[in-house]
């Protein structure tokens, strides 16, 4: 259908629309109207990806100069395959409606390893090996070695990919990863050059997170995006933790002793060359005098190393003296290797920040901040100068060049921990530095200040005002979206006592009490005897989900639920989950349904769906607060506090309700599905915590569903199953939560849909 | 680690956690008590390179490398002498050609390469530069003072946050206290019931539980953004309107000095104000002066109010 949105023209692929689309819609527009960034939320199911997708298309179809280029950015793959399935759908709309051809370009990005067509490099199984691979036969010293000496295997996806595709521009079209394998396939161009290649011209983008967020791998393949670009985070209540992870570097002895290794080969290669090709070092040296600038036009194969946040100083900065030549590099790096080697061998815990760190290095083997600062710079021009093909292997001494850089660069935002032994392991010497960033938003800056509109979008981003706090970015637009419903599909359940009267709460103090684990099992086994199909349990993390499955085992309550229903268990070992997930999908449908007992924070909580009959139930048991001992958190909440004033409580809960809201959101993937959501905690009943639920989940939280018994919980949702257990056809939902075009445009549907939008 | 020992009586780390590590400016390594065994006398040789050595040079191996014990050791003294900071060379290229040179004789100790001859350059150097290096050792380098006052800046504030928060403690220790005694007080001599009392403590206490949960909530609210831009704040996006005025114009400033006209600062020599003004010298030229500005001063003095107004 054709849709006015406040006078635009979108083409929306549907027949019919849900309420919150339109509104979503509008408030997306007005952000993009504005030129500024966006945080909104929505409920999951209610068609996020598709709404964003045809306003966008349709703004960039009507200012081309205003939104050159959307990049969509997505959490896996499939989720990325799904983006462009509905893309692919949008497009042949407007080709029908239109009758113009489509001159959209559009394609989704990956690793190597998913778009490698070289039959031997792709039948690796690691990322890492494929990259290696990848980079011994594409390097561009590889390839002048190929001319002089045609022995020398090089990639001929790649050479062909060279030779001719960057004069020929990839036909506009809609292409996932399969349809770029199949394009390179029969040209014989390589597929994931290709890609990287057409970014620079596609009007859509879609990748991963990494792609942006990530310094080590945004230089490289993000780095040329123009500014007049929109760029979308989807399911992005996770992205303050994705961009610490990008940013942190955690150190253990073993990649001490590896980097060792490397530096042992570096000193040989050089030595070696010395003698046969000095002239090559000298080459390097002159460059160096020079300044970076000249070093900085690398060539796009040699893409593998890079800076982490290459301060701009450095790149207008000669390489210091101490560290120019190579000797003097690789003595440099000894230094520095047997220093962190001597920091590791402590007995207590150390914890102190960057300034403290750098003062210790100079009194202890005199390294200055300067070279220091250009370690992960100078360290990738040895490696490109020495021609070392297979770089996987000096993973180790980049990682604690990146160390070096970053430590010297910030002296706020971060924190050095090092930790003698694992906490769960006192007795075993096992020593790791972490180098933990705090600080989300040095990740995020360059993105927030380099394009012009950015969205955070996800179903669970409650309380919104965090977000941008902690991520340190102004946003024109903040809003919250209600789900429409025909009727009341979802059923939040907050049970605090068993049958007994005791307290269910999975607080530290109670937790291992004998009564709260009998009536967390109990309302297991009640609801295993109520609900159709399957429910989805989730425990606050494994071993508390071992303890009590144990326990159940010894009280006899597992042999009961089994009367009723099959038990899966989620595990921390990958393709173990996956099996247990393929045969719990096996057991619902079969029709006798299952129990999947699963952990907040884990594969399952993230990512997967289960829809319909999959998941009539979720129990969510206790809160999942994280590992509040960590030090490494504790850090980070201590700089929430003093940065961005807040306080650690919040923080905490507010974590802790994003993850339960996103497992219990699980169940309900759209509006004709429906399911039970049981928090089995006593805490969730107050206002700290239920005020940090999603606010379509709030909506339905009434006084009557507070601190429930387990058999006032079974009479609810004896009930509730009853009622959606009716049939509901398309008719029922029509002009309430599902619109037509004529619906959509009548006077006081458009008042409604005015308020479904809450601005925070 | 454990693998490391003495290379003369063998022990290892692993069979003698106690095991203390000595190393010597030769760089190689012995044990403690091998140190205590050989050196009684004070000097000796090295077991395994025949240098003489003192039994006070012995210092404990930090790192599992002895040779970067031993380039410690050795960088540290090369850089007392060569303390030269940035800001005494004109181009960033003349340090870093410095700093390259400092690198090339620790390179050249420590893998013993040339060693007369780097430290006769040394030498020269320090005679050459007996000055610099003397005015140069209590100068910390820029690098080294700003990691100073960073340092300092964080100890400030962890002191200061410690003490807020110290405060707000004492503070709320002290009202639950004053609340209780009131209680007390009131139980000692109002002619209320007691349950009416106890519900007005109740109340109170609650209260005043809020307004403190309240307090920690705005603490400092973070309302700027780093940009400087409040928070909340909706941008608006229509455009600043434009004021429509008259320009300005400048008009020379005219006041009555009731008196004769005073002529022009040119024209005062051709009129013969200056015949005996005394002439500017040389020196005084130079600032800019002339006798003229003088004499034009004083006939402007001269001639104001002369006239009756």
């Amino acid at each position: 259908m054709k849709l006015n949105i406040d006078g635009l023209l979108v083409y929306f692929p549907y027949d019919y629309i849900y309420p919150e689309q339109y509104s979503y819609m509008l408030e997306l527009k007005r952000t993009l109207d504005a030129k500024g960034h966006g945080v909104l939320e929505m409920p999951s199911g209610t068609g996020k990806t598709i709404s964003l997708l045809s306003l966008i298309v349709a703004y960039q179809k009507a200012y081309p100069l205003e939104v050159t280029k959307l990049v969509y950015c997505s959490r896996t793959v499939p989720e990325i395959e799904k983006v462009v399935e509905e893309l692919r759908k949008l497009m042949d709309y407007y080709t029908k409606q239109t009758k113009a051809k489509n001159d959209f370009l559009a394609l989704a990005l990956s690793s190597r390893k998913n778009l490698c067509i070289h039959p031997e490099v792709s039948s690796l199984r690691f990322g890492k090996e494929v990259d290696g691979k990848c980079h011994s036969l594409t390097a561009s010293y590889i390839r002048a070695q190929h001319h002089s000496n045609p022995s020398q295997p090089v990639c001929q996806f790649f050479e062909e990919f060279d030779a001719v595709g960057r004069q020929v521009p990839i036909a506009p079209g809609i292409y996932n990863l399969d349809d770029l394998k199949d394009f390179g396939r029969r040209k014989g161009w390589c597929p994931y050059f290709l890609a990287r290649y057409a970014i620079l011209h596609a009007n859509i983008v879609v990748y991963s997170y990494h792609y942006l967020l990530d310094p080590k791998i945004a230089d490289l393949v993000s780095k040329e995006l123009a500014k007049k670009s929109v760029v979308v985070f989807d399911e992005a209540h996770n992205i303050d933790n994705v961009c610490i992870d990008s940013m942190s570097v955690n150190i253990t002895r073993r990649t001490l002793d590896r980097c060792q290794t490397n530096v042992e080969t570096l000193q040989n290669t050089i030595s070696r060359i010395k003698e046969t090709d000095a002239a090559k070092l000298r080459e390097e040296y002159r460059r160096l005098v020079e300044g970076l600038k000249e070093a900085n036009v690398a060539r796009e194969t040699d893409m593998y190393l890079s800076n982490p946040v290459l301060p701009d100083e450095i790149l207008q900065e000669a390489v210091p003296g101490s560290i120019r030549t190579a000797e003097h590099f690789v003595g440099f790096m000894k230094r520095f290797l047997e220093y962190l080697k001597a920091r590791l061998r402590i007995h207590h815990v150390v914890q102190e920040s960057a300034p403290q760190f750098l003062k210790d290095i100079y009194e202890k083997v005199c390294i200055d901040r300067k070279p220091l600062r250009f370690c992960a710079e100078r360290l990738r021009s040895l490696l490109r100068t020495l021609e070392i093909a297979d770089i996987a292997d000096f993973s180790a001494v980049t990682l604690i060049s990146h160390f070096a850089t970053l430590v010297s660069t910030y002296s706020k935002g971060f924190t050095i921990i090092i930790e003698p032994f694992e906490d769960r392991t006192p007795t075993i010497a096992n020593p790791v530095l972490h180098f933990s960033c705090m600080d989300p938003s040095i990740a995020i800056k360059p993105v927030f200040g380099r394009f012009q509109s950015v969205i955070i979008t996800s179903g669970t981003l409650s309380p919104l005002d965090i977000y941008p706090r902690i991520l340190d970015f102004r946003p024109v637009t903040m809003a919250s979206f209600t789900m429409t419903l025909a009727r009341t599909c979802l059923c939040p359940l907050i049970v605090g006592r068993g049958n007994d009267q005791v307290a269910m709460t999975s607080k530290f103090e109670t937790r291992e009490d004998f009564a709260v684990i009998r009536n967390y099992g109990n309302l297991l086994l009640e609801m295993s005897a109520i609900v159709p199909d399957g429910i989805v349990a989730f425990f606050t993390s494994y071993i508390y989900m071992e303890n009590i499955v144990a326990s159940w085992y010894e009280q006899g309550i597992l042999e009961n639920i089994q009367r009723n229903k099959l038990i899966f268990i989620e595990t921390q070992d990958a393709a173990e989950t996956s099996m247990a997930l393929e045969k719990y999908q096996e057991a619902c449908e079969n029709g006798r349904g299952a129990i999947l007992l699963s952990v907040a924070r884990g594969k399952v909580s993230e990512g997967i769906d289960f829809v319909h009959h999959y998941g009539r139930a979720v129990i969510m048991f206790g809160v999942p607060y994280v590992y509040t001992q960590s030090r490494i958190l504790k850090a980070r909440l201590e700089y929430l506090r003093d940065q961005f004033q807040i306080r650690e409580n919040d923080f905490l809960t507010f974590d802790a309700m994003r993850h339960a809201a996103q497992c219990v959101g699980r169940a309900i993937r759209g509006k004709t599905d429906y399911g039970l959501m049981i928090f089995a905690d006593k805490r969730y009943a107050r206002a700290d915590k239920r005020g940090k639920l999603p606010r379509w989940i709030q909506e339905h939280l009434t006084d009557g569903s507070l601190n429930l018994t387990i058999d006032e919980t079974v009479q609810l949702g004896k009930h509730f199953l009853r009622q959606m257990a009716q049939p509901f056809r398309r008719e029922d939902q029509l002009g309430l939560s599902l619109l037509t075009l004529e619906q959509l445009q009548s006077e006081d549907m458009l008042k409604k849909i005015a308020q479904i939008a809450q601005q925070a | 680690m454990d693998d490391q020992g003495c290379p003369r009586c063998k022990t290892t780390k692993y069979r003698n956690p106690s095991l203390k590590l000595m190393v010597n400016v030769c760089g190689h390594t012995l044990c403690e008590s091998c140190v205590e065994m050989l050196f009684v006398r004070g000097s000796g040789n090295c077991v395994q390179c025949n240098t003489p050595l003192r039994k006070s040079n012995f210092r404990v191996q930090l790192f599992e490398d002895p040779a970067i014990d031993k380039e410690v050791e050795i960088r540290k003294k090369v850089l007392k002498i060569y303390n030269k900071r940035e800001l005494d060379f004109y181009t960033l290229k003349e340090y870093n050609d410095y700093l390259e040179q400092v690198e090339d004789i620790v390179f050249n100790l420590t893998n013993n390469l040339d060693v007369e001859r780097t430290k006769q350059m040394m030498e020269q150097y320090q005679r050459d530069n007996k000055d610099i290096i003397q005015k140069n050792k209590a100068k910390l380098t820029r690098e080294q003072e700003e990691l100073e006052e960073l340092l300092l800046q964080e100890q400030q504030g962890s002191e200061q946050r410690r003490l807020e928060t110290l405060q707000e403690e004492q503070r709320q220790l002290q009202a639950k206290r004053k609340n209780k005694q009131a209680l007390l007080d009131e139980l000692e001599i109002s002619k209320l019931p007691a349950a009416v009392l106890l519900a007005q403590h109740k109340d109170r206490a609650s209260q005043l539980e809020t307004q403190i949960e309240k307090q920690k909530q705005n603490v400092k609210p973070a309302n700027i953004f780093s940009t400087g831009i409040m928070m909340g704040q909706t941008v608006s996006l229509v455009s600043v309107s434009r004021v429509e005025e008259v320009l300005y114009v400048y008009q020379p400033l005219c006041f009555d000095t009731y008196g004769p006209p005073v002529p022009e600062l040119d024209q005062l020599g051709r009129l013969g104000y200056l015949n005996h003004v005394r002439t500017a010298s040389p020196q005084d030229q130079a600032g800019g002066y002339t006798s003229g500005l003088a004499c034009h001063r004083a006939v402007q003095d001269a001639f104001s109010g002369l006239f009756p107004s």
